[in-house]
């Protein structure tokens, strides 16, 4: 009997072994912490880019989605015969500049969704100080293009107003107007109001006659609560962090005006 | 401010919120304990459920031959449960101890919004303990007449008591993964709702979740241990009644693990809905490559699970006009295996990027994708079945008026399923991803349907069928039992491997963007590290399970000498149903 235990102990510890090794033998790729990425206001390009390197491959969690070739566009490789992201940036929207269309795309995405993707990247502003923005729009840059994030831009940023640099959240300003709030949290990238917006998710138009202020007030905290009929398949598209973005005021202000559309 | 937020948490964090473990660590230590408990508690919650199956199988059956032999099957189930118990609950009190000694800040804030939930779980894991012991020791005094149905009863609400416990306990994990939408890094735990908390967006997709796997690990594990006593066994009687019990324990733990990829994708769909960040830090992120072990963990399931029954086919007369078919679905298994587990959209550094000349392989680019995968898995599924259907039908010969057309309609079903979920699989290449994404539903209602209906044929079909002789119970190569080694023994690495991916996709957060790991742990290890724990879990967890065996045999072993011999193979055993007879 000790001849069968003793085989049955070295098959189990063979297949654990196996599985181990076969564990340990592919890409071991562990999740990073966000750490402040020190930078000082004399910072060269060099060491920006070097900086946005670490952020857009660690802390950033780019990687996630960009280099997939299916979630979202391709950056560090060709996107369609386009080239690299530092080559096409600065053709992607005529008469704007690389830098301000990548600073306009970490910062405001559903404005310069690509086509045939999804708009589900978020104001990187929510994970990243401004002056690492800079960082990452640097190394973007270096990717096929020229450099232009200067140590001024990183100034800026580092200044208390910011002003120059990333401009906080919207959910952090105290501004109460409706449109300005849904314009800075990107509700138009998704939803129809006017003539602005995309048809992703509900239109805005109209909304206060199919739906009580309840209901578009649950709807906005937890969007997975109830989907509107037709949008099954955009299901979970719609980030339930509002609850966290904005303040009380900001979501009675959305409320009562998305309420008010007849 | 909000970018800030974490970094102020942080550096507000005390001494006082972390104690460190010697030599291992307190995130290893925590680790083996919560998932040894884990293990041992899906065996007592798993074990239980067709024990009591089993049981109802004996009091329900008109065949006396057989009422027996299930009632004794039933009981062997719930004496394995009794030592199980006690080890579930130890390393339930050492996993307590390790989270209110190592994280205490972590333990106040769960225990301010769950305490209630708390007392209730203790008492009803009391109740449980008292009715397993009831349900055991009152198994031959309760055990004619309307004594029996009582008996019966307290197995069921044996099940009960435990299905609850995982309830609650559930409420507790997934609050971590996801919390309700207006709890945040400012709420106070005391202004946390108990309801709210415990009906999370992922509560009860884990609770269906973990219903099917226990009953799948339950299973697995029942059968390997089938498989030791047929390895020990000494008498004919005894290997019959062993290879008996390793059948059944297989073909509970295989056919539960079919539909649990279902339960699992219903699981990440919440997780995608409740926040896109968890579900692609889970299906893309740094976890990407956790699912291509997944899927060759699964391929040495199906090929395991499917070589048992090849071999099983040896002992039944008549088996023999099936066997040139075996390669055929041989070379299926691993067709599929092989596209399965081919990687795709993996995470790549810029030198992998540039070797490759693209985000991907062009070799793998076509076979890695979902339609690939997806068309795989569900013939993998489609070859298990007809597995299956052959070893049923090995020995019988219809006699119904209608056999060959039934037999023809059963075929037909097969190549129409095959067929659909071939024509989606290629028509997903030409089709945006949202679209393809609806393809899978219909492949996999197409498999379904087909198990569901074949199945139903069989049964009228078979009624009446002619023998071509007895199952010969016992006459398996000891090979055989080998594979119901591994299957368990994958089956368990398994569910470690699972619960470092539900748990990992927290990352740096104890309670998902609501309480931040500032420990020296707070890494989330990569996949070689996971392994290696994975395996020193699962190498525990089976060496305390061959020690409660041991156990329990030992304790039966003077009953047993005097007890009277089981019947012979021809009479006994050898003559008992395939489930699903």
């Amino acid at each position: 009997m000790w001849r069968t235990n003793l085989k049955i102990v070295g098959l189990v510890v063979a297949v654990l072994g196996l599985y181990t090794l076969v564990a340990n033998s592919i890409p071991q790729l562990q999740s990073e912490l966000p750490q402040a990425v020190e930078l000082s206001g004399d910072v060269t390009p060099e060491q920006l880019v070097a900086a946005g390197e670490r952020i857009y491959n660690g802390a950033g969690g780019c990687t996630a989605c960009h280099g997939l070739g299916t979630r979202a566009p391709n950056l560090l490789t060709d996107e369609g015969g386009t080239g690299t992201i530092g080559a096409r940036c600065g053709s992607r929207v005529a008469g704007m500049s690389c830098k301000d269309y990548l600073y306009q795309s970490l910062t405001e995405p559903a404005v310069h969704v690509v086509e045939g993707y999804q708009p589900i990247m978020q104001d990187m502003r929510r994970t990243l100080p401004a002056d690492q923005i800079w960082a990452v729009i640097a190394f973007l840059e270096s990717q096929g293009g020229t450099i232009d994030v200067t140590a001024d831009d990183v100034r800026s940023a580092q200044q208390p107003s910011g002003g120059g640099g990333a401009a906080p959240p919207a959910g952090a300003t105290a501004s109460l107007d409706p449109r300005e709030i849904m314009t800075a949290n990107g509700c138009l990238g998704c939803h129809k109001l006017g003539d602005q917006g995309a048809a992703v998710g509900p239109p805005f138009d109209g909304m206060g006659g199919r739906l009580t202020s309840d209901f578009i007030r649950t709807s906005i905290l937890n969007p997975g609560a109830a989907i509107a009929r037709g949008y099954e398949a955009m299901a979970g598209v719609m980030p339930p962090t509002f609850g966290q973005q904005l303040t009380a005021g900001q979501l009675e202000a959305v409320v009562s005006f998305l309420s008010s559309q007849r | 401010m909000t970018d800030l937020f974490p970094f102020l948490q942080a550096a507000a964090d005390t001494a006082g919120a972390y104690h460190a473990f010697p030599v291992i660590g307190s995130r290893a230590a925590t680790w083996i304990a919560a998932e040894v408990h884990l293990m041992f508690a899906a065996f007592v919650l798993g074990v239980p459920m067709f024990a009591v199956i089993t049981e109802a199988v004996g009091i329900f059956t008109k065949d006396e031959r057989y009422r027996e032999r299930y009632d004794r099957l039933s009981k062997e189930f719930t004496r394995l449960l009794l030592v199980a118990y006690s080890a579930t609950a130890i390393w339930g009190a050492v996993l307590v101890f390790f989270l209110t000694t190592l994280y205490p800040r972590f333990w106040n804030h769960m225990t301010e919004i769950f305490q209630l939930s708390m007392w209730i779980y203790v008492g009803l894991f009391f109740v449980e303990s008292f009715t397993l012991y009831l349900y055991y020791y009152g198994w031959d005094r309760w055990n004619k007449g309307r004594a029996k149905y009582w008996h019966w009863t307290l197995g069921i609400l044996l099940n009960v008591w435990g299905t609850a416990v995982m309830l609650i306990a559930n409420g507790w994990l997934t609050y971590m993964m996801s919390p309700p939408a207006g709890v945040t890094a400012q709420t106070l735990p005391s202004e946390v709702g108990l309801w709210n908390a415990i009906a999370n967006a992922t509560w009860m997709p884990i609770n269906i979740h973990r219903l099917i796997a226990n009953a799948v690990f339950g299973g697995s594990i029942v059968a390997a241990y089938a498989a030791y006593r047929f390895l020990a066994a000494r008498t004919d009687e005894e290997r019959a009644h062993y290879d008996w019990m390793g059948y059944v324990g297989n073909f509970v733990a295989i056919s539960t693990f079919i539909v649990l990829p279902f339960a699992g994708y219903w699981l990440g769909r919440e997780f995608y809905e409740y926040n896109q960040q968890l579900g692609i830090t889970m299906m893309g992120g740094f976890m990407s490559w956790l699912w291509i072990l997944q899927a060759f963990l699964i391929g040495v399931l199906f090929l395991a699970g499917n070589y048992y029954l090849w071999i099983g086919m040896g002992r039944i007369p008549g088996a023999e006009r099936y066997r040139p078919y075996t390669k055929w679905l041989l070379i299926i298994l691993i067709l599929g295996v092989i596209v399965w587990s081919t990687p795709h959209t993996m995470i790549a550094s810029r030198q992998e990027l540039e070797a490759m000349g693209g985000s991907h392989h062009p070799f793998l680019g076509v076979l890695g994708v979902m339609s690939a995968k997806n068309t795989a898995v569900n013939l993998m599924i489609l070859t298990t079945f007809l597995s299956f259907l052959f070893y049923r039908r090995a020995n019988k010969r219809p006699v119904a008026p209608w056999a060959k057309q039934g037999m023809l309609a059963q075929w037909i079903m097969f190549a129409i399923a095959a067929m659909v979920v071939l024509f989606f699989g290629v028509y997903g290449y030409f089709v945006s991803a949202i679209v393809r994404i609806g393809f899978s539903v219909y492949q996999v209602l197409a498999v379904l349907t087909t198990i569901v209906v074949v199945t139903t044929l069989d049964i009228f079909l078979l009624r009446g069928a002619e023998s071509r002789g007895e199952i010969r119970w016992g006459q398996m190569p000891e090979r055989s039992q080998y594979a119901l080694f591994i299957l368990a023994v994958t089956f368990t690495w398994l569910m470690g491997l699972m619960g470092f991916a539900r748990s990992g996709i927290r990352q740096h957060w104890h309670v998902f963007e609501v309480m931040r790991d500032t420990s020296p742990d707070a890494v989330t290890p990569a996949l070689g590290y996971a392994s290696i724990m994975i395996s020193v879990c699962v190498l525990i967890f089976l060496g305390l399970v061959s020690f409660i065996f041991w156990l329990s045999e030992l304790g039966t072993k003077p009953a047993e000498a005097h007890a009277p011999a089981a019947p012979a193979p021809g009479a006994g055993p050898a003559t008992a149903p395939a489930p699903g007879d």
